[in-house]
């Protein structure tokens, strides 16, 4: 089921998915960039259609929404507690094919990992339907097509945005009510084949491939170049990782909350154990660590994927200009070497 | 050659007199030092055919073209008629028939009509830099039209940051492109970038509260640079949409009592600097009884006294509600003489009408 829209007929057809859905989509933050006179495009409540932002990539992923920066998940008073509420009202997420590729990613990681169910992330999963924003090619720093993520059939309304109105598929039936009266369309949305970019992963199923690449002097120049800020991770589609704080009210130290705060692998002081040791204490170690995550040991772990979709965001947001394909060439380069320096028995 | 020639009136006309005789050296203004790049090619054009073929980044970024003839002087003005249309009129919006206020038919044929080397100065400011809070070089076209051509004359230097790298604190009337930050906990991890940015390379004003994992800021002492922003992996921290301003008053080089300036006002708007500004001829002809000499700002707040400055410059002035003024300045110079102040009382300078 198809339909076409003006921009005028699709603000009615938002304002009655606004009455039933919390309507998420990325917005722009006016003012909010890095720079002066920079904006920022972010995931936020929109509340209007013309309010989404469909023109470029956002620089923040759609993530957001289900693991915000910051959440409170539990709130304590002496020896009670009780967990954070959420609104029951259910969520629609306007996202690119490699924003709705990497949710399946954070659900391996959230629902499966270590056997546990995650019950903050699933009671958000629950709610969320995706809307489909058909990709217009992306930026300079996408490869969505090298990570098979181009692609995707999971979502319940499909949008192709263009300055002269709105096409849309409704995949999922029981949205078909919210286009009463709207002229219909035969619109299948349509995927990106080829990026500007194309990576390779490196091989490295060779344990003693991946030793040498380990110890490869190819990480050292990030020790000058990355300052370990974290902006890749935190735009990153995929990543994860966070830490728990406890806040305590006031003075009381018997009433407070617990609260879940994106980490990053990328600060020092991420991996921090008793005795202020740290199993990455240089920016290469880190870079490098990241890196063999992302290509290597996730797919090792679940099969499925690697642990990254393309999106490009860890680039685009790098304020040292560090390229994650770039470095993943580098990384083909170092392993080609080894491979060969093995093969002539060379010991690495 | 000419011996019989008027070098102060050559001057005000933008020539400057050389060593050689009867040479001058031509100073071309360039509002917050930033023009399209042809005009290069009207600067090579008149180095080559009137000038010794050589070009010099004037210190307060005017073009500079030595060993101008006297005689050419006539034929490179004719020149000059496009570049001051194109870029003082047109960019600037100068009224060029507006001399200090007063009605004075410009003869378009004739060159500057008023010294220009006082030009506003800028960096590059946010049209490129990563630091700059503010487009300085749109700031100075705005300037321009209030202070251009006068006989009175003030030297503005603008910054489009509190680094300062185009040396507010040495000009008559810095600026200093600042910005109000706003901190959006929610998107804080607590990695402290921001905290160590503003240790290393401002005024130590955040730091991480280990007990919450957020940061703490002593507003007071924080100077708008933006460090913070710039540090920070989320957005947590961000600028407000309109960009404020830090003015430094009565800095100075020279000869007697080079000093570096004060703060005069802090996070004042645009509109707010402009209208300070727009009361600048008035507070220096008061200063001069309305006999203009060759005579910069800082000079003329010396003998007003700041707060008679202050009472005339800030005359009409609707300050915006974060603005703050200075109640005095107390300037520090360096008096290669000591006591330079002390002295016979008919050697002291006088300020205001003559009565």
């Amino acid at each position: 089921m198809g339909f076409q829209m003006t921009w005028e007929n699709a603000q009615t057809v938002f304002d009655k998915l606004a009455e039933t859905y919390q309507i998420y989509a990325p917005k722009r933050h006016v003012n909010a960039g890095r720079y002066s006179e920079v904006d920022t495009i972010q995931y936020d409540r929109v509340s209007r259609m013309d309010e989404i932002v469909w023109q470029v990539k956002s620089d923040y992923p759609a993530k957001e929404v289900l693991t915000p920066i910051q959440q409170a998940i539990f709130y304590f008073t002496e020896d009670e507690y009780r967990a954070s509420k959420v609104s029951e009202k259910p969520i629609l997420i306007f996202a690119r094919p490699c924003d709705i590729a990497a949710q399946k990613v954070q659900e391996k990681i959230y629902l499966t990992n270590g056997g546990y169910e995650d019950i903050y992330y699933k009671r958000m999963l629950d709610r969320v339907k995706f809307a489909l924003m058909e990709c217009n090619g992306g930026d300079d720093t996408c490869f969505c097509v090298s990570m098979n993520t181009n692609k995707t059939d999971n979502y319940a309304l499909a949008f192709k945005f263009s300055e002269d109105g709105i096409l849309v598929k409704v995949a999922d039936e029981s949205f078909g009510t919210y286009f009463d009266g709207v002229a219909g369309s035969d619109y299948e949305p349509e995927f990106v084949e080829k990026n500007q970019l194309e990576v390779t992963i490196p091989d490295l199923s060779d344990p003693k491939v991946r030793q040498a690449l380990k110890n490869h002097p190819m990480w050292d120049e990030y020790n000058a170049r990355c300052i370990s800020c974290g902006s890749c991770t935190v735009a990153c589609s995929t990543c994860t990782c966070f830490t728990t704080r406890d806040i305590i009210y006031g003075d009381n130290p018997e009433v407070g909350e617990r609260r879940r705060v994106t980490a990053s692998c990328q600060i020092a002081g991420f991996d921090q154990m008793a005795q202020q040791k740290e199993f990455r204490s240089t920016a290469a170690a880190r870079m490098r660590y990241k890196m063999m995550h992302k290509f290597h040991d996730y797919k090792a772990r679940f099969e499925d994927s690697h642990m990254c979709v393309g999106c490009g965001r860890c680039t685009h947001r790098c304020p040292e200009f560090i390229s994650i394909s770039a470095t993943l060439n580098k990384m083909n380069q170092a392993v080609l070497e080894i491979k060969e320096s093995l093969n002539q028995g060379g010991d690495k | 050659m000419n011996h019989d020639i008027n070098v102060k009136k050559m001057r005000i006309n933008c020539f400057r007199q050389s060593k050689v005789p009867g040479e001058f050296m031509l100073q071309m203004r360039v509002p917050g030092g930033m023009v399209a790049a042809k005009y290069l090619e009207n600067v090579k054009y008149i180095a080559d055919t009137w000038g010794d073929g050589n070009f010099h980044f004037g210190t307060r970024q005017t073009f500079d073209i030595p060993g101008i003839k006297y005689a050419d002087i006539p034929a490179v003005n004719k020149y000059l008629e496009d570049y001051i249309k194109e870029v003082d009129e047109e960019l600037c919006a100068v009224d060029m028939d507006i001399v200090a206020g007063e009605k004075q038919e410009w003869n378009r044929e004739s060159g500057y009509p008023t010294i220009g080397a006082r030009n506003i100065t800028g960096c590059i400011g946010n049209h490129h830099c990563i630091c700059a809070n503010i487009n300085t070089y749109e700031l100075a076209r705005k300037i321009e039209p209030i202070i251009f051509p006068s006989h009175y004359h003030i030297k503005i230097n603008i910054s489009g940051c509190p680094n300062d790298c185009n040396k507010a604190h040495l000009a008559d009337f810095g600026i200093i492109g600042v910005s109000k930050i706003d901190y959006h906990p929610e998107r804080c991890i607590g990695c402290g970038a921001c905290a160590r940015a503003c240790e290393h390379g401002a005024t130590r004003v955040l730091s991480l509260n280990e007990a919450t994992g957020k940061i703490e800021k002593d507003p007071c002492c924080c100077v708008g640079c933006g460090e913070c922003v710039r540090a920070c992996p989320t957005s947590a921290w961000t600028r407000r949409e309109k960009p404020l301003y830090r003015v430094i008053l009565g800095g100075r080089t020279g000869r007697q009592t080079p000093r570096t300036g004060k703060m005069f006002l802090n996070w004042a708007s645009e509109e707010v600097i402009l209208a300070v500004l727009g009361n600048w001829q008035k507070f220096s002809a008061w200063v001069m009884d309305y006999k203009p000499e060759y005579l910069h700002g800082g000079h003329l707040i010396d003998r007003a006294g700041y707060k008679k400055f202050k009472e005339i410059i800030l005359d009409g002035v609707e300050l915006n509600p974060e603005c703050l003024v200075a109640e005095d300045i107390f300037w520090h110079e360096t008096e290669y003489r000591s006591n330079f102040n002390v002295k016979p009382m008919e050697l002291h300078h006088t300020a205001g009408p003559v009565k």
